[in-house]
């Protein structure tokens, strides 16, 4: 499942990690995908990494996509 | 409203596993990758208009979107009895698959060719733009044929960087094919889509299926023969062990992906038949198999950018009845990065979905890397180590970007998982490659948490079925009676 996350904080380093909360879940990825990555922005996140970066429009019709299939229980942005 | 996962319980996204099962004198029964993170998605689509579950399905699976969305709107297709596309919408088609195929590919190379990586990376982001695809999620295909034409300014500044882009697949080719990898002695049948003369064409009419022995066991079968061509050995569970009709349920199994596609016949094109042949030639390791397709498809780019008939502004055609209105089947398969993806949906009288299977490349290979894994944890505790053996993942430049220490997790049942074993998985896991980003990750960033259970305790692993020269495996058969694939999350089983 590929899980439309926002990042709310960056740690620079050989591997960059970010610190993305995703519905009521704050957790860590690595940016090493998308070093481009800035906090704020939305990125698709799967076993702890980060792979794309969404648009907030992109974010949001996937979440909606998660919503309308019950994977979560409201498709607001965080 | 703060967001709440309504699953969490039951699906962590996060999470990579494998699962060893350990007989009660320490030898492993079976090693699994754990595929309860990856949740079928079909039951989710019951209900809902099959116009829409192309879409739904790209963004919940998000790994391989171009594949999905092609698979979908082939169903679609396939729903509405088929449709005639127009010469520049296969075309544009194409662009997307074969430019999604290299971005997967190459970034695999960033580690030892990073310039090469992002050369590759530039061509494939710069044609999935040029087909109407820039963002993450693809927008290129509509049922009857693609949503925008491709004009001669986007066509330029594509043809203008294939140069560079073959040059940097071949020189990731050339470093990669030389060095060593593991053996492949998978038993099972390679299964590929192919041209209507048995070449491999990733966005294939035909399947192709050939045993490791090299015999033919599916010619070219079209896409409406797939019931009677593959069945699932545990309908709908996140593992199902499909195989081979033809074959049997004993020995049916069969793999997908780049070392498939190269196993079934010869490439199309001339720079990559030349590497196909060399790849042979070494053993062909899935890493070289990457490295070979990713010159086909900048091959098949550079072509398909030359052909006139990609400006010609007929791109859609209406098709027969209006996908996915009525009740019926549709089918659709793509052969992406991982392997082939086959969607079939079962529709009812008001369109939507009364069943639907998405067959994912890591379902299909699961038995695969359940037979890498098993072969790596059960080696030798004094084997060599990555560092000793000359071929590692990393040194294949078949990793992601960055390296780090593996941790040591110890196991309940006998001494601690060294840390080379634990390198000897991810490998496994990078020779297999499910579509999980944990497959590229850097050497030692995969994250993978080994638990180990006794044989027969509840949860562990059923054992592979018995194969010749591996007389410890236990049989097993399935614990359900087998269904065709396409009717896995289908009780009634009709149309």
């Amino acid at each position: 499942m590929s899980v439309p996350s926002r990042i709310i904080r960056i740690t620079p380093g050989v591997l960059p990690m970010a610190d993305v909360r995703v519905a009521d879940r704050e957790i860590t990825c690595c940016l090493a995908y998308v070093p481009e990555a800035q906090v704020g922005d939305f990125v698709l996140v799967q076993n702890g990494f980060a792979i794309d970066l969404l648009d907030p429009e992109s974010a949001a019709q996937s979440l909606a996509a998660f919503a309308e299939l019950g994977v979560i229980d409201d498709p607001d942005t965080v | 409203m703060t967001q709440r996962w309504v699953l969490d319980e039951i699906v962590d996204p996060f999470g990579a596993k494998v699962v060893v099962d350990r007989a009660p004198d320490g030898t492993v029964r079976e090693a699994r990758f754990d595929l309860a993170g990856l949740p079928r998605v079909d039951p989710l689509l019951t209900g809902h208009l099959a116009a829409e579950v192309p879409s739904l399905v790209e963004r919940l699976c998000g790994v391989c979107p171009a594949a999905h969305h092609l698979a979908g709107i082939r169903a679609l297709e396939s729903l509405a009895g088929g449709v005639e596309l127009p010469v520049a919408a296969v075309l544009s088609r194409q662009l997307l698959h074969h430019a999604s195929a290299i971005s997967t590919h190459a970034v695999r190379a960033v580690t030892t060719n990073r310039d090469d990586a992002m050369t590759l990376r530039r061509l494939a982001k710069q044609v999935m733009t040029a087909v109407g695809s820039p963002g993450h999620f693809p927008a290129t295909a509509v049922p009857g044929g693609v949503a925008t034409p491709i004009d001669a300014e986007a066509r330029d500044r594509c043809r203008a960087l294939v140069p560079d882009a073959l040059a940097a697949a071949t020189r990731i080719a050339d470093r990669t094919l030389p060095l060593a990898g593991p053996v492949d002695d998978f038993p099972g049948a390679d299964v590929a889509l192919a041209d209507e003369d048995g070449r491999p064409d990733l966005l294939g009419s035909r399947l192709r299926a050939v045993a490791a022995d090299g015999r033919v066991i599916i010619d070219a079968a079209p896409v409406g023969e797939w019931d009677g061509l593959v069945a699932e050995s545990m309908p709908g569970d996140s593992a199902p062990r499909p195989y081979l009709i033809a074959v049997g349920p004993e020995h049916g199994q069969y793999r997908v992906g780049p070392v498939a596609q190269l196993r079934i016949g010869r490439l199309t094109t001339p720079r990559a038949a030349a590497l196909q042949d060399e790849w042979s030639r070494r053993g062909g390791h899935a890493a070289g198999a990457r490295t070979v397709i990713t010159v086909h498809s900048v091959e098949v780019i550079a072509a398909i950018l030359d052909r006139p008939e990609l400006l010609d502004g007929r791109i859609l055609v209406e098709p027969a009845a209006h996908s996915g209105a009525g009740a019926g089947v549709g089918i659709g398969w793509v052969d992406g990065p991982r392997g082939l993806l086959v969607h079939r949906y079962r529709t009812v009288d008001d369109g939507r979905v009364g069943a639907a299977t998405v067959l994912t490349p890591t379902a299909q290979n699961e038995y695969w890397l359940a037979l890498l894994l098993r072969r790596a944890v059960a080696a030798d505790r004094d084997a060599p180590g990555p560092d000793d053996v000359p071929g590692h993942a990393a040194d294949r430049g078949d990793t992601g970007p960055g390296e780090q220490g593996h941790g040591d997790p110890a196991g309940p049942y006998g001494p601690p998982m060294a840390a080379r074993r634990l390198v000897d998985l991810e490998d496994a896991i990078r020779e297999a490659d499910p579509c999980l980003p944990c497959s590229s990750a850097p050497a030692g960033a995969m994250g993978l948490v080994v638990e180990e259970r006794a044989s027969g305790a509840p949860g562990a692993p059923s054992a592979v079925s018995p194969r010749s020269g591996d007389p410890s495996a236990v049989p097993t058969g399935p614990d359900r009676p087998s269904a065709p694939a396409g009717q896995v999350s289908d009780p009634s089983g009709g149309q």
